[in-house]
């Protein structure tokens, strides 16, 4: 949950107001039985970025590693980390990316797949400029705080969502 | 001249100003509660969604008169997780709520089950904590609106904390612009589960017991945030409709205001008249 809230923070800060653009789809039909797709359900607290929508396969940052999702998926419940959900909506095609807090991906046997996460914003909407900065900001906080203190961990939470973020968008860090 | 049982005039003028200016507030307040039940209900449609993935492993909600009517169901301890408003002026939304509680509350308590309260909201606190003051473990007010995902993470923690074999979210779910229903989301803590809770799922991490309990947090989180939000667009609706009732109310008193007004004004020329003309013909005789 710790994870969630300083992810959630950071987002604040960073301002990226993605989700707006992301309500506009309309939920579409939920049609379980739709060729070789799974439904998808991905959610954020302020909106909901796509609900029973068919699409081939999601790539999902789970905690132990990333892992991917198709039709009759064995069940799986998993923790997520701050990384880079990645839905290919027809076979073949480049995947949507979204960078996304920590939170919960849940698969349940009838191929619906139910991501909920603190935040998200579309990977290409992400100012690739400021990574560095949040990330030498985040730098600053950690080396300042007290050990075992809760601005400790906080930064240390706001280091690894900067790594991250870096590591998706390709930018070095310093 | 005053005729019995009557208000002088000037008395009549001062409360039809006084009522007009009170029906000039509860217009506004009901402009105000419309324009911010738009709002409310916005985030309201845009939230619920982020519910969904919590219900498919949750009992699913049942109307609050019918939880209170099924109490032998619930587990031996119980938290009950009461979403208020901070503001009054809105209607019955926390009356209702308040008023099963009064009876719920002590009815358990007899029956030797564990209760304790969780208050989100001023108003439950002025409700609710004379009469059930002993069974009130916290009470959050006042952390401002709209209500945000922090603010229900940290409630969420300090729920989370306390133990209970079943937590259940009483709220005012949304409706319509004209309606709300007291409702209970009812949510069990992994420890108090049996047997091998989601035994057809794999678990990522596979620390199972970690992830469950985080996933317990975050769903309690979430079900406290669609809650309030849903508690949020009630109360306003609720507002705008009480407003709405009491500006009517406002308008019909003034009507029966300057009818009695007119009436005594028409008496007093009246009389004026007659003492004058009797006066006269007086002189005259």
């Amino acid at each position: 949950m710790l994870v969630a809230r300083g992810i959630f923070q950071l987002a604040a800060r960073r301002g990226v107001h993605t989700t707006r653009i992301l309500a506009s789809t309309a939920p579409a039909a939920a049609d379980a039985s739709s060729g070789d797709n799974l439904i998808l359900n991905f959610s954020l607290p302020a909106a909901s970025i796509y609900r029973n929508k068919p699409v081939a396969s999601v790539v999902i940052p789970g905690l132990a590693g990333e892992y991917g999702v198709t039709k009759n998926h064995s069940p799986v419940i998993a923790e997520l980390k701050a990384g880079v959900v990645q839905i290919v909506h027809e076979t073949g095609q480049a995947p949507e990316k979204f960078f996304v807090s920590g939170g919960f991906a849940l698969t349940h046997a009838n191929s619906v797949t139910d991501i909920a996460v603190v935040e998200a914003a579309k990977l290409e909407d992400i100012d690739v400029e400021e990574v560095p900065k949040i990330y030498a900001e985040a730098m600053k906080d950690y080396n300042a705080a007290a050990e075992g203190s809760k601005e400790k961990v906080e930064a240390q939470i706001e280091v690894e969502v900067a790594k991250s973020l870096a590591g998706a968008l390709g930018v070095a860090l310093t | 001249m005053v005729a019995r049982g009557m208000a002088s005039e000037k008395e009549i003028a001062a409360r039809m100003k006084s009522t007009a200016g009170i029906n000039k507030i509860t217009k506004t307040m009901k402009m105000v509660a419309a324009s911010k039940m738009r709002g409310d209900e916005d985030r309201l449609k845009a939230g619920r969604p982020f519910q969904k993935w919590v219900d498919g492993f949750t009992p699913p909600p049942v109307l609050l008169e019918d939880f209170a009517k099924s109490l032998d169901k619930l587990p031996q301890s119980n938290l009950l997780v009461i979403i208020t408003t901070d503001r009054g002026l809105c209607g019955g939304v926390n009356s209702s709520l308040a008023r099963v509680m009064k009876h719920m509350v002590p009815a358990l308590d007899k029956e030797k089950k564990d209760v304790q309260l969780f208050i989100v909201g001023d108003k439950g606190r002025a409700t609710m904590g004379r009469p059930l003051g002993e069974f009130i473990t916290q009470i959050n007010s006042d952390s401002g609106t709209p209500y945000n995902f922090s603010l229900a993470a940290a409630l969420a923690q300090d729920v989370t904390q306390i133990k209970a074999d079943a937590v259940h979210v009483v709220f005012n779910r949304f409706r319509s612009a004209i309606a709300y229903e007291a409702t209970v989301k009812t949510l069990y803590p992994p420890a108090a589960l049996t047997g091998e809770p989601y035994v057809e799922y794999e678990f990522e991490p596979d620390t199972k017991t970690e992830v469950l309990d985080d996933m317990y947090e975050m769903a309690i989180a979430t079900t406290m945030f669609t809650s309030m939000l849903e508690s949020a667009a009630a109360e306003q609706s609720s507002r705008m409709n009480a407003m709405e009732n009491a500006s009517k109310n406002g308008e019909d008193l003034i009507k029966e205001l300057s009818i009695q007004y007119n009436r005594a004004r028409q008496s007093r020329i009246t009389t004026e008249l007659v003492e004058i003309i009797s006066g006269a013909s007086a002189l005259e005789g």
